[in-house]
């Protein structure tokens, strides 16, 4: 059973058609390339998975259930996270405080021993995402990169965490930041089974990290395959370089 | 004129301005947290007052006045969490299209409802609710006891609420929602539930104010409609969203009303704050404290 089931998604905001009859399915273990030209559908898709939007219509199965009816902070309980092109960071509050306070708002228990638990899962993915020696620093003082990597680290802060949604996690950052977010994932994909849906224009780490690619054009599914396969689909070339001068 | 009047007068407006602040930082809460102004607020405040005002004269007496401020808060934010969960929560569902205009229409409305409910219930009659406590002296200032009380309760609870963003989860999650309301849902936290509690604490705090000032003005349908407006002034001053920027800003008004009074007029005492508005208007256009809005 796949982990992930999209069945006839279709979004639309008044008479714009954003997504229209989406269906694919993502394995569990599976690190998914979602490509497509600017304005195809790729970011209201990541947002109706992580219920931010409501689908117009169609189904959204995780694990074989319907999860449409679940609002964010439920489906990211049940081990779905997304992040975002531009981080979505507690700007005002330092980094240690980004990753604790999701876990200690959510949690009845609060006991010192369950603090010290979380200050030390919080100080592992820190180090893990290369971002241990900031940690005191406030979000807003953070360069493009290491937002990024705030971002991830909070997610990894999601118990139980199975499937991360991540929109754009390279635009506008540095090589080496780029390197450690790619060995991030690879390593969470490996060592911990964690499934990705990964929404990129960078060719070269989508094709490092994904078997497979989702191709998307004005709201709608056109090709899948590994990155080879894609890229000599004519509707691929199409849809990225326009009618004529594919053909030319 | 002698320095001791001149303390007198400054003193005087940190009085009137701490006081201001308390329905300043309700205001400015509820807009910093859930994106709305909320224009029943003085409603708010003057359910407050009409809660102090009938447990003072028909229920524990003046003896126990204190008890007003928590059964006011009390009552206020469970009624605000329940309003905000059936009125203003479908602003939040992608049931509404204009936040602003959803959220204006829904609370004018209540501003209305609640002003002519306390007409029919307490008639068009101003109360006034006995004195608690005597007049006192703060430093060279000779203050009246209920003005005196409002003011220690004003900065207690001002503290109590301090603590409470600062220092423990559930109000830093409560900022961290004012900073990103999307980050704080996909960080897992139920940010319906959220918004219930901060609208609830901001009317809570609207009517807490309303229970501390009850004795100092009187107590009317319209009681919350000089407070609201304070409140805006100060807010708008401030820099809208600012706490800090709003309790400084409370203070400033206090002492600019007061002065002015002194040395210019006290005809125009309300025209002073409004001046004081359009000059930073001018000069700052996001408050004291605000910062511009970053839109990428």
């Amino acid at each position: 059973m796949p982990i992930l089931q999209v069945d006839n998604l279709s979004k639309q905001f008044d008479g714009l058609v954003a997504v229209n009859d989406l269906s694919f399915s993502i394995e569990s273990g599976e690190i998914r390339g979602l490509i497509g030209p600017n304005g195809c559908g790729k970011t209201t898709t990541m947002n109706m998975l992580a219920g931010l939007y409501r689908p117009t219509h169609g189904d959204v199965r995780y694990h074989g259930k319907s999860i449409l009816k679940l609002p964010t902070h439920t489906r990211t309980a049940q081990g779905i996270m997304r992040t975002f092109q531009i981080p979505k960071l507690f700007s005002e509050m330092t980094v240690g405080e980004n990753m604790m306070v999701p876990a200690l708002a959510t949690s009845t228990v609060k006991t010192p021993e369950f603090i010290e638990k979380l200050e030390h899962k919080s100080s592992e993915k820190l180090t893990f995402c290369k971002l241990d020696h900031v940690s005191h620093l406030l979000a807003k003082q953070l360069s493009g990169g290491q937002r990024m990597l705030l971002q991830i680290a909070r997610g990894l802060m999601v118990e139980g965490l199975e499937l991360f949604l991540m929109d754009e996690p390279f635009a506008g950052i540095n090589q080496v930041t780029k390197e450690t977010i790619m060995d991030a994932i690879l390593e969470m994909n490996k060592d911990h089974g964690i499934t990705f849906l990964i929404v990129s224009h960078e060719m070269p780490s989508v094709r490092r990290l994904c078997q497979t690619v989702s191709v998307m054009h004005e709201g709608s599914m056109i090709s899948e395959g590994s990155i080879e396969e894609i890229a000599n689909n004519p509707l691929v070339i199409e849809a990225y370089l326009g009618g004529q001068n594919a053909a030319s | 004129m002698d320095l001791t009047s001149f303390t007198q007068y400054v003193l005087s407006g940190l009085v009137i301005g701490v006081i201001y602040a308390l329905m300043a930082v309700s205001i400015t809460f509820v807009h910093g947290m859930m994106k709305i102004v909320n224009w029943s607020m003085g409603e708010f405040y003057m359910i407050g007052c009409f809660v102090q005002y009938l447990l003072v004269t028909r229920f524990v007496g003046p003896d126990l006045w204190v008890l007003g401020i928590p059964v006011a808060f009390c009552l206020v934010f469970l009624f605000g969490m329940g309003i905000q969960r059936y009125l203003l929560r479908p602003m939040f569902m992608g049931e509404a299209e204009r936040l602003d205009e959803y959220a204006t229409i829904i609370t004018i409305t209540l501003m209305v409802l609640f002003r002519n409910l306390a007409i029919i219930i307490g008639g068009p009659y101003q109360y006034s609710v006995p004195d608690y406590f005597p007049p006192t002296d703060l430093g060279p200032l000779p203050i009246s006891g209920n003005r005196f009380m409002a003011l220690v309760g004003t900065v207690l609870i001002l503290g109590v609420f301090y603590f409470v963003m600062k220092k423990t989860w559930a109000g830093r999650a409560l900022q961290g929602m004012s900073q990103n309301r999307i980050g704080i849902q996909t960080a897992g936290i139920n940010v319906r539930r959220l918004d219930e509690i901060a609208f609830g604490i901001g009317v809570g705090l609207a009517a807490a104010a309303g229970a501390l000032l009850a004795p100092v003005f009187l107590v009317w349908a319209e009681s919350g409609s000089v407070p609201t407006m304070k409140g805006f002034e100060i807010i708008v001053i401030g820099g809208l969203g600012s706490i800090p920027g709003s309790i400084i800003a409370a203070l400033l008004l206090g002492l600019i009303e007061s002065l002015g009074s002194v040395y210019i007029s006290s005809v125009y005492r309300d025209l002073f704050g409004f001046v004081f508005l359009i000059l930073i208007l001018v000069f700052r256009p996001n408050g004291l404290f605000g910062e511009r809005e970053r839109l990428a």
